[in-house]
């Protein structure tokens, strides 16, 4: 039946509350078309501290007015209350943040620099007396693509050299730098792996098959650096929008059961426990915070995502333009899907007690429930998705694996925009793939996952009692 | 692009399913190139074994097909009477359709809706906002303006096809949306913040939730509509993996609608005490038309509404049973 | 050339409601063969009295206009590419809703 909404032709010039909305908000910044002047003077004042002169504006939700100072220690708040919320960095931890280049991993980094020094001064100050508290370590990866996507040499030695300063102009303490190239997913003894690379991105049809493949494989190679340096965290700088895009992506790609996985503060599916610090700030956000404190961003490697991605991301950005806080609302949304048990930070075997009471006590104070639902039967070994169903969990009892049984083992959606659909390709796509992937399909991943899961189980039942 | 077959290799090339005649037209869903005859056989197969599969008619039962003269209501109503007899469903079929009273509007589809009763056989029941509602959508727009009528239209439209139903006394009423219609849903609801809708759009029959809420204002929905076209250019299954999302979402169970009461006054289901189109109404009736417009919840929030009573009796609202 | 072409579920409206248009198109100079790519140039710029951007976007139509050449999608026959012959009915039909 052709929409129920046709009516609306024969007549209607205002087409949507946001309009409204927009229109008030126009009214607001120029404030003095009332001709009040107290008016005007009140609508300028910073919405938090009610003194300063509100300087910014943000596309919040609630569209908020800010004075610098405000503003910074809001998005700071954020960052903040993510993080001891959800326990994401803990004193012994040692931290790896990814950087990109772009702003969201840029404010990231600042953000965990800062916290760092904040934990140092309070260890310096207590440091007589008590030596109980150490500081986290913080280290920088940054992925090198240059390999699939060419840039020239002068840029790519500029933008390695400004990762370089931004990097040791981060204090307090000197970090560790890991520029690595995404050939390393492949094991050191093959010297040839850019070319497999190539040809194993090759290999799929797809324009955003091998766009998420390629950020699969960026995943991999961000685990490997963690493992291999002994980091215990992996933080990354998704922030609303993009996770708003990741939202819209997954669903159109048919992902709608894994969805919840990936949007969560915690990840812990991965070896290296995964955490977004920024999944309540909006890019605005960040791209102001990088504007008012000259934070340097690394252009050079900035990617244009093409496919059902691009749609998605210009898509969004029209939503977002038409009501700033529709990003919110889809990440809202999707927020009340049920997450899995490993969307939390596991907790460490050590001090158990302690460990014990002080997660009860953070539970309590941020209101958050326990993760109830059941663990999936099994994982993607591509993109790592939870499967509810396996077709094929008897295969991987040999250890042999076919190109068949593997592709057999994926998740519908990367069957369909990842694997090729003729056998022989899909034999020479089974080649190429990095050892740590064949790896998860044959035996690993289900099994060390189910363990990992198994303790997050446990503690949500020791919770409750 | 595989722009070097002209014309002729086109006609040289087959039918995929019967290989005899030339093909018409590409499926999005499984990019078959196929003829129009075998197009229609496997299309009206498929809405049959939906029909089957989802037991959606017992035999016996009054359907009213909700017809407003476009391109989906049109080929609902050709299958449905069609699959009918076929397969002998033994359902009483009706088009229904509603009238909002906007004068030159609907007089085009409302042509098209009696060529369909005429060509289909199907007895066609016209109801209009002024036998529903006892105001037209001219007369509310001379009496508001054009600055909010879409609130009533939005409202009252939502409502019109079940109080139409309703006064045919049938059994159930089927509406021509198609899965570009139901991942729009899925959409919509996702960008609304709806989780609880979104539980259940995709399911195939809404049921006591009443019908899926679709007026939304005109530039939304194209923008959406032009959002899910160019999704379907560049990959033709993302319609169907959005309903695939939709379905496989986990949302708890325990996840409610909100609160499901019916109008104290009407009878049509609404989380008020009042459904909106009786607050709507309610203004209108007592020359108050900005009632229920914008945040406040007008008479909702009044308890003396019933000293207001002998003023509802003014203009009938089509009072129906359910 | 003469061609037939018909214009619904809406679009129509772009045209000053006539459905039905049938029209002479020269061949554009120094081609051969008439093509798609030229005929919805030509229409844009004839036919089409308002808002052409509800019919075209970029050199092509819009999302959600289906375009048949006899009776035939063109996605079968090349999209822009299509060649066109004298007599030819082109059919262009909005599956938008509110068309």
């Amino acid at each position: 039946m052709a929409c129920n909404g046709t009516g609306c032709e024969s007549g209607c010039y205002k087409d949507s509350t946001g309009d409204e909305v927009e229109k008030s908000s126009t009214k607001k910044l120029n404030g003095d078309v009332n001709g009040d002047g107290n008016h005007h003077r009140h609508q300028t004042t910073c919405l938090k501290c009610k003194a300063a002169e509100a300087t910014i504006f943000t596309g919040g939700e609630g569209g908020s007015r800010f004075c610098a100072d405000c503003f910074r220690s809001n998005l700071y708040g954020k960052f903040k209350l993510a993080v001891t919320s959800h326990a994401m960095i803990s004193p012994t931890d040692k931290v790896l943040v990814a950087f990109s280049g772009g702003p969201s991993s840029r404010v990231a980094l600042q953000f965990v620099s800062e916290m760092q020094l904040k934990s140092q001064k309070n260890f310096d100050a207590t440091a007589i007396r008590d030596r109980s508290l150490p500081v986290f370590g913080v280290g920088v990866a940054f992925i090198d693509e240059t390999e699939l996507h060419p840039i020239t040499c002068t840029d790519f030695n500029k933008a390695i050299e400004d990762i370089k300063e931004i990097v040791s102009n981060l204090s307090p303490t000197k970090k560790e730098l890991h520029i690595v190239p995404i050939r390393n997913i492949y094991s050191t003894k093959t010297s040839d792996g850019s070319e497999t690379l190539k040809n194993l991105i090759n290999t799929v049809s797809d324009a955003t098959g091998k766009e998420d493949l390629l950020s699969h494989l960026r995943m991999l190679s961000l685990q490997k650096i963690a493992i291999e340096n002994g980091y215990t965290k992996l933080v990354l700088g998704s922030c609303t929008s993009r996770i708003a895009c990741h939202v819209l992506a997954a669903t159109v790609k048919g992902q709608g059961y894994s969805l919840a996985a990936d949007i969560q503060y915690a990840d812990a599916r991965w070896e290296i426990p995964v955490v977004l610090p920024l999944r309540d700030c909006l890019i605005q956000e960040l791209n102001i915070l990088c504007s008012l404190d000259s934070l340097k961003i690394v252009e050079e490697f900035k990617d244009s995502r093409g496919g059902i991605n691009g749609l998605v991301s210009s898509f969004v950005k029209l939503l977002q333009e038409e009501n700033p806080s529709r990003e919110c609302t889809i990440v809202r949304t999707a927020g009340k899907l049920t997450p899995f048990p490993f969307n939390k930070i596991p907790e460490t075997n050590t001090d158990s007690n302690d460990v014990h009471l002080a997660s009860q006590r953070r539970h309590k104070k941020f209101n958050l429930k326990p993760i109830e639902s059941l663990p999936p039967d099994s994982f993607c070994p591509i993109c790592n998705s939870p499967i509810r169903d396996l077709q094929s969990v008897t295969s991987f009892t040999n250890s042999q694996t076919t190109p068949e049984l593997f592709g057999a083992a994926c998740c519908s959606s990367c069957q369909y925009q990842i694997l090729p659909e003729e056998l022989s390709s899909m034999e020479e796509f089974y080649s190429f793939l990095p050892q740590s992937i064949i790896e998860r399909a044959r035996n690993g991943n289900q099994k060390w996952i189910r363990e990992k899961i198994q303790d997050c189980l446990i503690l949500d039942d020791e919770d409750e009692v | 692009m595989d722009g070097a077959h002209g014309g002729e290799k086109t006609k040289s090339r087959l039918c995929s399913i019967c290989n005899q005649r030339r093909p018409a037209l590409k499926r999005p869903k499984t990019l078959q190139q196929i003829c129009r005859e075998c197009f229609y056989v496997v299309f009206e197969e498929e809405i049959h074994s939906v029909i089957v599969n989802n037991k959606l008619f017992k035999p016996g039962e009054r359907i009213a097909i909700g017809a407003s003269g476009g391109k989906d209501s049109t080929v609902l109503a050709y299958v449905m009477s069609e699959l009918n007899r076929r397969h002998n469903y033994g359902l009483d079929l009706f088009l229904l359709s509603v009238d909002e009273g906007i004068t030159g509007y609907r007089d085009d589809s409302l042509e098209t809706v009696k060529r369909n009763e005429i060509q289909y056989g199907l007895p066609l029941k016209v109801v209009s906002y002024k036998d529903l509602y006892g105001w037209t959508m001219d007369e509310i727009v001379k009496m508001i303006g054009l600055k909010n009528n879409c609130t009533f239209c939005g409202v009252f439209r939502r409502q019109a096809l079940d109080r139409g139903a309703a006064l045919l006394k049938v059994d159930k009423l089927v509406t021509g949306h198609n899965a570009d219609d139901i991942a729009e849903t899925v959409l919509l609801n996702i960008l609304r913040g709806d989780i609880a809708r979104l539980s259940r759009c995709t399911s195939i029959i809404t049921g006591e939730d009443g019908p899926i809420p679709r007026c939304k204002p005109f530039k939304y929905t194209y923008e959406k509509e032009i959002f899910i076209k160019d999704l379907e250019r560049i990959r033709p299954r993302a319609i169907l993996d959005i309903i695939k999302s939709g379905e496989d979402f986990r949302i708890a169970t325990s996840t409610k609608m909100p609160e499901q009461g019916t109008c104290q006054r009407c009878g049509y289901i609404s989380s008020q005490k009042w459904c909106k189109a009786c607050v709507l109404l309610e203004g209108l009736n007592r020359g108050l038309p900005k009632l229920g417009i914008g945040r406040t919840r007008g008479v909702n929030r009044k308890d003396d509404q019933h000293n207001d009573a002998k003023n509802i009796q003014s203009k009938p609202c089509g009072s129906l049973d359910f | 050339m003469q061609l037939t072409l018909e214009f619904g579920g809406g679009l129509e409206l772009l045209c000053d409601s006539v459905k039905i248009h049938s029209i002479d198109v020269d061949l554009p100079a120094e081609e051969k063969k008439l093509t798609m790519k030229h005929l919805l140039a030509w229409v844009r710029s004839n036919l089409i009295k308002e808002r052409p951007e509800m019919f075209m976007k970029g050199d092509t139509v819009r999302p959600g206009v289906l375009v048949l050449v006899n009776d035939c999608d063109w996605e079968l026959s090349g999209q822009l590419d299509t060649t066109l012959e004298n007599k030819d009915v082109v059919v262009f039909i909005s599956t938008l809703h509110g068309g």
